[in-house]
């Protein structure tokens, strides 16, 4: 399926996931951790950089080719 | 823990890790019905198994390392490109797609994951459950053979008309790798689970023990990337604790290249059947105190 609106909107995706993490990392962000007293939490933002990554590379793949 | 209870505790876990039978239930149970005097409880014990799982993650790049290589490279390639035009491509993608749930799910539930690591009797429950999925899987398959007209034809033959691991849907990737997140509770095996995908996706048995294998190892290394650091900083034994895993790699090694071996005709069901009895015997063994 490709389209240049939702490669947009997953490149979005990808930037809000690396947003997301790196709020975790920081402790901003304290919803769904093992310790809430912990400052920082890099497992979330490993998950979130993956996941930012997945969304870049899904971005490429629905990304409209000019011949 | 004793020197000689963590290389056991590694052997066991090398030996059981790839093996359809869960390795995790194996290590819950074993030391409870041996009646070890370390708790499975302790801050530490997570951070172990997970240093074993290390040990089994390095098997398995050992043994597919000229395909991990390609792998990578496929999904380099492929990810810049924007588009797939080559099977290892196609599979660097497909494993990506299938690694996602775990993580996903591993992050989020890890806690109420791990307050189900100290009860035996929960891990003999589960392993009983993972038998009979295994022979759900099976059934499965058989009534897919049946579809096919397989039956009058050979193991190999019948194995044969089925696909390999590159082959299956972006869908089928995804589900196999959120059943992979079942395997988070101890007594469900992620090699059982995954390989039951795979043969619920169409796979040949041995492409889906060697899909389970690649999907595997993203996810052990991960966990050990977050765990293995609480180990070092427990105050534990850690060069102890490095020999099991070593140990436990050697194991998985010889495990690996037996299993591939077997599932060129080989099913789940043995495995299925010793898991409904192991469980079944360590339930009635925990009940009576022996």
């Amino acid at each position: 399926m490709k389209s240049n609106s939702l490669s947009l909107g997953l490149a979005v995706l990808g930037v809000v996931f690396l947003v997301i993490g790196v709020l975790y990392a920081f402790g901003v962000l304290q919803i769904f951790v093992s310790d809430p007293h912990s400052a920082h939490h890099y497992t979330h933002l490993i998950l979130f950089t993956v996941l930012a990554v997945a969304a870049f590379v899904a971005a490429n793949f629905t990304r409209e080719r000019v011949v | 823990m004793s020197f000689w209870q963590a290389l056991f505790m590694g052997l066991l876990q090398g030996a059981t890790e790839l093996f359809p039978v869960s390795s995790l239930g194996h290590a819950v149970l074993v030391p409870s019905l041996l009646h070890w005097s370390f708790k499975q409880s302790d801050r530490s014990f997570v951070p172990f198994l997970v240093l074993l799982h290390l040990g089994t993650a390095g098997a398995l790049l050992v043994l597919y390392r000229r395909q991990w290589v390609d792998i990578v490279i496929g999904f380099v390639r492929a990810a810049i490109r924007g588009s797939i035009s080559t099977p290892t491509e196609r599979l660097s993608m497909l494993l990506m797609v299938g690694t996602l749930p775990a993580a996903v799910l591993g992050v989020f539930l890890e806690n109420r994951i791990k307050s189900l690591f100290a009860s035996p009797y929960e891990a003999a429950g589960f392993l009983v459950l993972n038998g009979l999925l295994m022979l759900g899987f099976e059934v499965m398959r058989r009534r897919a053979e049946r579809k096919a007209v397989l039956q009058g034809t050979s193991r190999e033959e019948q194995e044969e008309r089925f696909a390999d691991a590159a082959q299956i849907s972006f869908r089928a990737a995804a589900i196999v790798g959120a059943c992979q997140a079942l395997a988070f509770l101890p007594g469900i095996s992620r090699s059982g689970v995954t390989i039951g995908g795979g043969l619920l996706a169409g796979l040949r048995h041995e492409e889906a023990a060697r899909f389970s294998f690649l999907l595997a190892t993203p996810v052990i290394l991960g966990a050990g990337l977050v765990e293995v650091p609480l180990l070092f900083s427990s105050g534990v034994p850690v060069s102890e604790y490095l020999l099991s895993a070593v140990l436990a790699g050697v194991a998985a090694y010889v495990s690996a290249r037996f299993l591939l071996r077997y599932f060129r005709s080989g099913r789940l069901d043995p495995y299925g059947w010793y898991c409904i009895a192991a469980g079944l015997v360590s339930l009635a063994l925990l009940t009576l105190n022996l």
